[in-house]
């Protein structure tokens, strides 16, 4: 038996508002990366995709800033101010501040005469670099954790690619055609790894995902699932992808808070 | 330059946590917060059984994996080796946290950063121990320079029979070691249990 005099600090660290950044994360990165594709092949759906993106990453840094206890302290300006390549965290501040200037020039660009000048194609280079890193970001802030074996490198897939199933089923809903081959592609990856995952965890992890999360994660499980069999109908298809992604990110942050064994 | 550590005799600690409530007092640690803790756990079966007091708290590990993820450096190694968190750099965003292998760190939500033990680096500096070293009444506790071959920690490791730390497969080589865990097992894991 153990006890304690005072406990150790194993409480959750991340809350259901840091669950929703990386769900919002996602829809940035992957919206991001959309608008960037549209813009470099001179979609005409592209300006569309620009105000998604530039309104998806500004909602997802007002609830990293509103979530954070230190936001009266506006110590967030050292992201800025600091090199640590070696933080998830700090990339996804650079990536998502590269897309969103990136968004911001584009938008601009049809009324400030000033800003003619600057090539559509550079800033669509931009933007998909910095949507290369929001997409990559989450799953590297998980996954460097080697104490946590719930977030195994499985997150560096299950991140991007489920990033990419949301924004896909948005783009279908809005009515983009081109979206809906995508998401059967997305949708099916996401169904793989989602398959896969139980069986790259060690024991105690694979039990600790099955006793905190087996439903939801059967759910989302299932939700995706249908998703890629529904070709039929790519508007039901997208919505359930979408909440099976939604759903499967919300678990994975909240599920994998847990310490390897061992003390 | 020094290579601050500590240690911990698990053959002297008596679980008492004068320890865990001296450095709640000297740093005003917030309620539901701990840098300090005892865990107690017992070993074995009649006649043959143990118990283990071990107190953990931050390792100050020597190749920590709470500071390359801080994102803004507020995490850092001081040149004594010291892991501490510069509380104007820090967002709060939990990283470091989240790679603690010690449940050592918490947020403290009052001052809206992470916080941990310092070693009382502020004692230190003024050539005090950390109140935890001082008010050990079974003196169970050594602080000291590990590079120093004439400090009092060097010389006790050096004597010390069994030295362990806590989840040595981390590879975060911690510098808080226990000497002499009373299980001839070594330190006491939740696996043991049962
Ligand atoms: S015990 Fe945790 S907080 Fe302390 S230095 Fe090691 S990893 Fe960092
Ligand atoms: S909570 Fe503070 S110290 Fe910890 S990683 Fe974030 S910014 Fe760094």
């Amino acid at each position: 038996m153990t006890e304690f005099y005072g406990l150790p600090n194993t409480g959750e660290f991340w809350h259901w508002t840091n669950a929703l950044h990386f769900v919002l994360v996602g829809l940035a990165g992957g919206m991001a990366f959309l608008a960037a594709i549209l813009t470099l092949r001179q979609h005409p759906e592209r300006k569309r995709y620009w105000w998604l993106a530039g309104i998806l990453i500004a909602l997802d840094l007002f609830v990293l800033w509103a979530e954070s206890p230190a936001r009266w302290r506006f110590s967030h300006i050292w992201l800025f101010f600091s090199f640590e390549p070696g933080a998830p965290i700090w990339w996804g501040a650079w990536g998502l501040s590269a897309a969103m200037a990136a968004v911001a020039l584009l938008l601009l660009k049809q009324w400030v005469r000033l800003l003619e000048r600057i090539p559509e194609g550079v800033l669509g280079v931009v933007m998909l670099l910095g949507s290369l890193v929001v997409l990559a970001y989450p799953g590297f802030a998980l996954a460097v954790n080697t104490t946590r074996p719930l977030w195994n490198s499985m997150m560096l897939a299950i991140f991007p690619i489920t990033a990419l199933l949301m924004v896909l089923a948005i783009a279908i809903l809005l009515g983009s055609t081109w979206a809906k081959r995508w998401e059967v592609w997305a949708a099916a990856l996401s169904l793989g790894l989602l398959l896969a995952y139980p069986f790259t965890l060690q024991e105690a992890a694979r039990e600790h995902l099955f006793r905190e999360g087996l439903v939801g994660y059967a759910l989302a499980g299932l939700l995706i699932a249908v998703a890629a069999l529904l070709f039929r109908n790519p508007r039901w298809a997208a919505a359930l992808g979408l909440a099976g992604a939604v759903g499967l990110r919300w678990l994975l942050v909240m599920v994998g808070q847990f310490q390897s064994p061992g003390l | 330059m020094a290579r601050l550590g500590m240690l911990i005799d698990l053959s002297a600690c008596v679980g008492c946590a004068a320890c865990a409530v001296a450095c709640k007092m000297e740093n005003q640690v917030p309620a539901g917060a701990n840098r300090l803790w005892i865990r107690e756990r017992e070993v074995g079966v009649f006649p043959d059984l143990t118990v283990e007091f071990r107190p953990e708290q931050c390792n100050h590990c020597e190749n920590p994996p709470c500071v390359p993820v801080c994102p803004t450096g507020a995490s850092y190694q001081t040149q004594d080796g010291l892991v501490q968190v510069d509380y104007n750099k820090c967002i709060a965003c939990g990283a470091c946290i989240a790679a603690c292998p010690y449940d050592a760190r918490y947020i403290d939500k009052k001052g809206g950063y992470a916080d941990k033990c310092t070693f009382c680096s502020h004692r230190v500096a003024k050539g005090q121990q950390p109140a935890c070293v001082e008010t050990c009444p079974t003196y169970a506790r050594i602080f000291g320079d590990l590079d120093d071959p004439n400090s009092e920690i060097s010389k006790t490791l050096e004597a010390a029979g069994r030295q362990d730390v806590l989840r040595p497969d981390m590879g975060t080589r911690p510098k808080v070691i226990y000497l002499n865990a009373p299980s001839k097992k070594g330190l006491t894991q939740e696996v043991m249990e049962s």
